[in-house]
């Protein structure tokens, strides 16, 4: 029996051997054609998500209901002390409301003088957390909307202030958020008032990094952080949050998205804007050669403005 | 008994693969969105490697490579390294798990520490090489030693709550005479 065993031992040595140098060569040749051809295996892996974590989601919701509940009951005790904060937050936030409904009024006036047509385009769909990273070095969170949702890689994703942050994997029925935190965000901004532009760079700290400001001297703490559309990733105008300082004397964002608990997220459809791929036709003379698309030259150039 | 050995191993393989679902479950829960700044222990690989030094075959290599590569593909991380480095270093523990059984803990605990620092090292280095982000220096060192610290704890549990000892000389199931 035991010599049988032994025997049987002489033989699958090789074999294993054999099987762990093939298991390596897979791992890593999986690996190297991650490298390569990085989005054939992010689809490939955005799937998988997409086949497990939905798995675990019944499960999911009451664990974390159960937690928050626990977590809510510990904030019982200082329920006083929030009472009044609360209360004297009331008072400050019925002033801006006055001031907000002011606005809104006087918006609403100007927006009639100057008949503007706000872009209908811009409608979101919103879905809620599934799961996070579930490691410290990413930061990103899963929706339960996916393709099956039309969901494209790159759209924007908020809470209800601000931006949170971007698609990047969309499997069926799930797609996953990398959040302004993450060390691969990069965003490309503009600082109001001052107008500069820059970028927010994820550090997995909570207040992201600006960087490549060109005058940071205009750029003081308060100043509002927006989207400024750049590179045509996102729309412009999107509220990110407010420039802070940092001991080191860095310029950071607080961000405006309530990061404590990202339960519902809103994906904004972004179609893109038009671009104007041909210059030439704009501003240069009609080609000569072809006489029949003269005439359309103008026309076309006096739409391209238009849009 | 040889059939019994063969059902318990079997059983204990399918524990280590519900182990490994409840730990992904936990990691996945979206409990905490904000960067945390420090990081907790691999539960996963001290798991791995405290069954690989003490009962080699409930954690056959076929299985410690899906297991961590479905890791990899979960967590975000780039797929496939992390599960081969952790593959390398399990069979270079379950090589030398026959000489550690008879030694001490600390014995094991150093072993361990020099397989996983050289794992983690070398990890880092090719990603480095290959121009890949990683996750900040300072966090993974701090994944690492929490990792170590948590070694026994996951040791102790596993000897305790799921009888995942070191054959001693006169059990019956060993499959001994392997080398």
């Amino acid at each position: 029996m035991a010599r049988d065993r032994a025997q049987h031992g002489d033989y699958s040595g090789p074999i294993k051997r054999l099987l762990i140098g093939f298991l390596l060569l897979c791992l890593v040749g999986f690996f190297l054609v991650w490298r390569i051809d990085s989005p054939r295996v992010e689809r490939f892996r955005a799937q998988v998500i997409d086949r497990v974590v939905p798995s675990f989601d019944w499960a999911m919701a009451p664990v974390t209901g159960a937690v928050n509940i626990l977590r809510d009951f510990q904030s019982y005790q200082r329920i006083y002390q929030q009472n009044q904060d609360l209360r004297r937050e009331l008072q400050q936030m019925k002033a801006w409301k006055e001031a907000a409904l002011q606005l809104e009024q006087e918006n609403a006036r100007l927006l009639d003088l100057n008949n503007v047509q706000l872009d209908p385009r811009l409608t979101y769909v919103t879905g809620v957390v599934l799961a996070d990273s579930g490691s410290p070095f990413r930061q990103s969170v899963l929706i339960n909307v996916g393709a099956r949702d039309g969901i494209i890689d790159g759209w924007a994703t908020m809470d209800g202030l601000g931006l949170v942050g971007r698609i990047s994997g969309v499997g069926d029925n799930t797609a996953r958020v990398i959040l302004l935190t993450d060390t691969s965000s990069r965003i490309p901004a503009t600082i109001q008032p001052s107008g500069q532009q820059a970028l927010i760079i994820g550090d997995n700290t909570a207040v992201p990094l600006i960087d490549f400001l060109e005058l940071p001297d205009q750029v003081r703490p308060g100043d509002r952080v927006l989207t400024s559309g750049d590179g045509g990733v996102f729309p412009a105008g999107l509220l990110i949050g407010q420039v802070a300082q940092d001991p080191g004397g860095r310029l950071r964002v607080r961000l405006s998205a309530d990061y404590e608990r990202l339960e519902f997220l809103r994906v904004l459809r972004n179609r893109g804007t038009e671009k104007l791929t041909d210059p030439g036709s704009l501003i240069g003379p009609a080609e000569p050669d072809l006489p029949l698309q003269g005439p359309p030259s103008p026309f076309e150039s006096s739409e391209a403005a238009d849009g | 008994m040889v059939e019994n050995a063969a059902v318990h191993m079997w059983a204990m393989r399918v524990i280590y693969v519900a182990l490994v679902f409840l730990v992904i479950f936990f990691h996945l829960l979206p409990l905490q969105t904000l960067p945390l700044g420090w990081a907790g222990p691999d539960i996963l690989l001290a798991l791995t490697t405290a069954w690989v030094l003490r009962r080699p075959e409930f954690v056959p290599p076929v299985l410690i490579a899906l297991v961590f590569l479905l890791c990899d593909l979960m967590f975000h991380r780039p797929p496939g390294l992390w599960a081969a480095l952790v593959l390398i270093g399990c069979e270079t523990l379950r090589a030398r798990h026959i000489d550690l059984r008879d030694l001490t803990f600390a014995m094991e605990w150093a072993s361990v520490t020099t397989t996983l620092v050289t794992i983690t090292l070398v990890y880092r280095a090719v990603l480095a090489v290959l121009v890949v982000d990683q996750a900040p220096l300072g966090l993974s060192l701090m994944q690492l030693v929490a990792t170590l610290i948590a070694y026994p704890l996951v040791v102790v549990v596993s000897q305790t709550v799921f009888g995942v000892r070191k054959l001693a000389p006169g059990d019956i199931d060993a499959l001994g005479g392997r080398t």
